[in-house]
């Protein structure tokens, strides 16, 4: 399982390579900070041009494949490689990694918890709505969730700002939840304030989940050995619950992992939406700023995460699979 | 002559679907006699396996089911389900045609046969995965000690199948619905294990009730035959006189469909002309009579009663034709 | 970086087996009268209601959004600064923005290059996917190989990432947009088509083309692709219906169409900043855009329902 393990992360290296020198030169070419230098100060003389030259390394190619040394993808790899993600340019030249960290524990602080209802909601809804397939509840929550599919998140995002922040205030004079930042000057206030992010996170991520889950142990229960059980003299709930569940939670472990990984590495609209000090914001202003290490930083970031996560899947898949055995 | 321990008395059944009704099964009626073999012989669309699901009780809900299906004595039809609960895997137990996907792919293949003990009786888990094992053993599979704690994809089809049948006598049931057990076998395993269950009904008593359309598998292991078309019964008998003296030209004609070994060199195989008829539209008259060379206008009208063939004899068949067959069939095959 | 999620297969297998027999009986053996395949298809579909209104409704939106503007009395660039920031009136029913100008007009010609742009990426992503995915699923080893690498590649930095910073760079015009979304959609599609030909290329009749002497050029596109079109066609509504989403993102985001060219998201981001005086501004864009992708999603699902027996109702 190890040596597995090992050979799949060794295979994701030369992906991660050229996937990160693309971005890489994509991010420093999105901007020229010193042609913008020229135009909002004319005034500025060759020393402040320098100064940023050195700061964006601009004088270094990004890739020079007959001098590597003097390339600023392999001095941002090399770095990278011992641990040092860089400076960033658009946040006072302080160290990426800080950044990163701090604003992955707030993302953190949205993630989990959402994970959790996340992964509960779309259990119910998805197993209930397979046993009670073609049933009222059944239509109410497949609508449900193609509406939950159907709506941007940040239009939802919307919808939840004005109706807490502004519609049932007017009504109630009662503001139960913050609408935008994070406060954390008491669990109360925290959860206060986490409790709209989450629930935009929630019906996207439930929305699709539910149908996955719904659509996998459709496929069980209609499997022959379902037949078996039931043929055995097993109440229907055992069948479902002892039978049924654990072949169609195998999949899902799948989804789940990814779906978790895919909430830690933040979530720009979201985030953004409801101004949460988390990566999501951070990194669309880095992107815009042209701050090419601290994109890197957070893209690695989320990257690891997935590759990580998708491991992770693979091997519970293998435990809760007995038919696949990991070498 | 002891009770029957199952009675399937005027049986109908019908599913919706979203081009009308089926109606799968029609008043159909046979008994299976304590330890006999009954084979229930039909091809695709027969009504055969809903016959067979509907004894279990395992028809889809939403299908309309009418008539009675006695076991003991008591109409299944008509006990909750809790009480339909205790007949399953007990009283009648039930082996499905293909063993690779009937078995619970998660769970251990010792685990499956003692679940079936344990939802019957008291027995302790040890007590009921030892049993497992001796009833593993009882159905030819070699080291059954290892094999209990293996899962299903570790055995071969013929092994499942096995499995499948120590699961289903775990209980000692009156009944072992059998249903196309052999049709996903190799042709070399198929002999094995209906052996397995001759043997495994010879030494529980039980009856059999076996699913098929092939008619080499029952002429080696019936008792009785009940040929099925088109949902209704067409002949009922002894394996030998539905085998030898057939009175139904349908039977004769899967009859003489089959290879056999004895048959004269240079005599063709005489396949049915013709599809078996659609379950949405059936023709108005006799089922057969769009395929029967012997129809006339009477068999395109109206539905043939089952009759019997002899007085006094079990022996019955569902043709307008009865009595006047021997001599066409006679005239037609020389 | 959940937002940019692309439409998610569900594990129900793809059937391959024979169309002309219905689900459950044929499983039991019994024979359906066959009807033709295009004809029961048709049929099935009808009878899912929810698709049908979904499919009528999406007719009745799309063709409002070209036949309304010839009734209305505005333009879409009159400018009327005294009108400013109005909600619902009779003279504006939708309202007008920050320079006066009409909405209805407005989200009508926005609602227009969202379709544009979906039915860019739907034919630009479609044809890339079947390409690509067909090569790698019929010609298995290196050239699957290297197709998938080129997926995981894109796959492997968050799909939010590739889009904005290319859609700094290339973004723009709603056709840009539209080629940079079918960029990353062209996956959906593409995985789909792959695994289609991979079940396909060992079914019967293509061996028996093979064994005719068929070349690879002449099973790919006459035996195996009308073959794999339904699954294709259910992903096409669901990527056009994601295309949407994904252009009214970066449009939220700052990327994405730029004026004097407005879209659903685009109207919608420039209004959240009035939510609170006049909400009709983000409701109108935004329910149309829901409605919308709505029926798309609807119309998939129902078309996957039609076309694979196996998932059809009465299947129980």
């Amino acid at each position: 399982m190890f040596a597995y393990a090992a050979r799949r992360i060794l295979a994701t290296i030369p992906l991660l390579l050229v996937a990160t020198l693309g971005l890489f030169a994509l991010e420093a070419s999105v901007r020229d900070p010193v042609a913008e230098l020229r135009v909002s100060c004319p005034k500025c003389d060759d020393t402040a041009f320098a100064r940023l030259t050195e700061l964006y390394d601009l004088d270094k190619p990004v890739l020079d494949l007959s001098n590597p040394a003097n390339s600023r993808y392999i001095a941002w790899l090399g770095n990278t490689l011992t641990g040092d993600f860089g400076t960033s340019t658009s946040q006072g030249e302080l160290p990426v990694s800080d950044f990163v960290w701090a604003r992955a524990k707030n993302t953190m602080i949205l993630a989990v918890p959402a994970f959790l209802v996340i992964a509960s909601i779309a259990a119910l809804l998805g197993m209930y709505s397979a046993v009670r397939q073609y049933s009222k509840s059944d239509y109410a929550i497949t609508s449900l969730s193609f509406l939950g599919i159907a709506m941007p998140t940040f239009f939802f995002g919307l919808l939840l700002q004005v109706f807490w922040g502004i519609w049932f205030h007017d009504w109630t004079g009662w503001r139960p939840f913050f609408t935008s930042q994070m406060h954390d000057d008491s669990l109360s206030n925290l959860i206060k304030s986490i409790v709209l992010p989450i629930t935009t996170l929630t019906l996207v991520v439930v929305a699709t989940e539910s149908r996955f889950i719904r659509a996998s142990m459709l496929e069980v229960i209609h499997s022959d050995y379902i037949r078996t059980a039931r043929a055995k003299g097993l109440s229907e709930r055992k069948v479902i619950l002892k039978h049924a569940l654990r072949n169609a939670m195998i999949p899902v472990v799948t989804i789940w992992a990814l779906d978790f990984a895919a909430l830690l590495g933040g979530s720009v609209v979201t985030e953004t939406i409801f101004s949460w000090p988390g990566l999501g914001p951070l990194l669309l202003s880095s992107i815009f700023a042209a701050d090419v290490n601290m994109v890197m930083a957070i893209v690695l970031f989320v990257a690891v995460l997935a590759i990580g996560f998708n491991l992770l899947a693979d091997l519970l898949y293998g435990v809760l699979d007995p038919r696949i055995r990991i070498h | 002559m002891s009770e029957p321990v199952i009675s399937i008395d005027d049986l109908s059944v019908s599913f919706p679907t979203d081009d009308g009704w089926v109606h799968a099964v029609r008043n159909v009626s046979f008994d299976v006699e304590p330890g006999e073999v009954l084979a229930v012989v039909g091809e695709s669309g027969s009504g055969k396996s809903v016959t067979a699901l509907a004894t279990m009780g395992l028809h889809p809900s939403s299908a309309s089911i009418t008539g009675q299906i006695r076991f003991h004595g008591r109409d299944l039809l008509s006990v909750s389900e809790r009480e339909m609960r205790g007949v399953r895997g007990n009283g009648i137990a039930m082996v499905f045609q293909d063993p690779m996907t009937a078995l619970n792919p998660v769970f251990k293949v010792g685990a499956q046969i003692a679940e079936m003990l344990q939802i019957h009786s008291d027995i302790s888990k040890a007590a009921a995965w030892s049993k497992a094992a001796d009833l593993l053993e009882s159905v030819g599979v070699p080291e059954p000690g290892k094999r209990v704690n293996q899962y299903p994809h570790e055995f071969s089809g013929g092994m499942r199948q096995r499995a499948m049948i120590a699961m289903a006598i775990a209980n000692g049931p009156d009944l072992l619905i059998a249903d196309e057990p052999t049709t996903a076998l190799d042709v070399t395993i198929q002999a094995q294990v209906l052996e397995v269950m001759k043997a495994a009904q010879e030494a529980t008593g039980a009856a059999i009730m076996l699913i098929t359309h092939d008619l080499g598998v029952v002429a080696g292991i019936a008792d009785r035959v009940v040929v099925m078309y088109g949902g209704r019964v067409f002949e009922e008998g002894t394996a030998r006189e539905v085998f030898y003296s057939s009175e139904n030209p349908y039977t004769r004609g899967l009859m003489s469909s089959i290879p056999r070994l004895d048959s004269p060199k240079g005599e063709r195989l005489v396949p049915i002309p013709g599809t078996p008829p659609s379950v949405l539209s059936p023709p108005p008259g006799c089922a057969f009579s769009p395929r029967c060379v012997y129809a006339d206008d009477e068999c395109t009208e109206s539905h043939a009663e089952l009759r019997s063939v002899g007085s006094g004899s079990s022996h019955r068949s569902r043709c307008h034709k009865l009595g006047q067959l021997t001599e066409a069939l006679a005239g037609g095959a020389s | 970086m959940q937002e940019f999620r692309m439409p998610r297969q569900e594990p129900a297998t793809v059937s391959v087996g024979e169309p002309g027999t219905g689900g459950h009986l044929a499983a039991e053996g019994m024979s359906i009268k066959p009807k033709s395949f295009g004809r029961q298809t048709w049929d099935r579909f009808r009878r899912h209601r929810l698709a049908m209104i979904a499919f009528v409704i999406l007719v009745l939106l799309i063709g409002s959004f070209w036949v309304v503007p010839f009734f209305s009395p505005f333009n879409s660039t009159d400018t009327n600064i005294p009108d400013m920031n109005q909600g619902i009136t009779s003279k504006h029913p939708f309202g007008t923005d920050p320079l006066g100008r009409d909405l209805m007009i407005r989200t009508m010609e926005g609602a227009q290059v969202s379709i544009r742009i979906a039915a860019i990426v739907a034919v630009v992503s479609t044809a890339i996917g079947t390409l690509l995915g067909a090569l790698a699923g019929y010609f298995g080893k290196w050239v699957d190989a290297i197709i998938n690498q080129l997926i995981n590649l894109i796959l492997v930095v968050p799909a939010i990432v590739v889009l904005l910073v290319m859609g700094i760079k290339w973004g723009g015009s709603p056709n840009q947009t539209a080629l940079l979304v079918a960029f990353i959609s062209w996956i959906v599609i593409g995985r789909i088509v792959r695994g289609l030909f991979f079940q396909l290329k060992e079914t019967e009749f293509v061996q028996a083309a093979r064994a005719a002497g068929a070349g690879s050029g002449r099973i790919i596109f006459r035996h195996i692709l009308p073959n794999a079109m339904g699954p294709i066609l259910v992903q096409i509504t669901l990527v056009s219906g994601s295309a949407i989403i994904l252009e009214s993102t970066l449009s939220f985001l700052g990327l994405g169409v730029v004026p004097p060219d407005t879209s659903l998201g685009k109207l919608i981001s420039d209004s959240k900043g009035f939510i609170d005086t006049t909400p009709s501004r983000v409701l109108i864009p935004g329910a149309i855009l829901t409605i919308l992708v709505l029926c798309l999603n609807f119309l998939g699902d129902g078309l996957r329902d039609a076309l694979d027996p196996a998932t059809r109702k009465g299947r129980e």
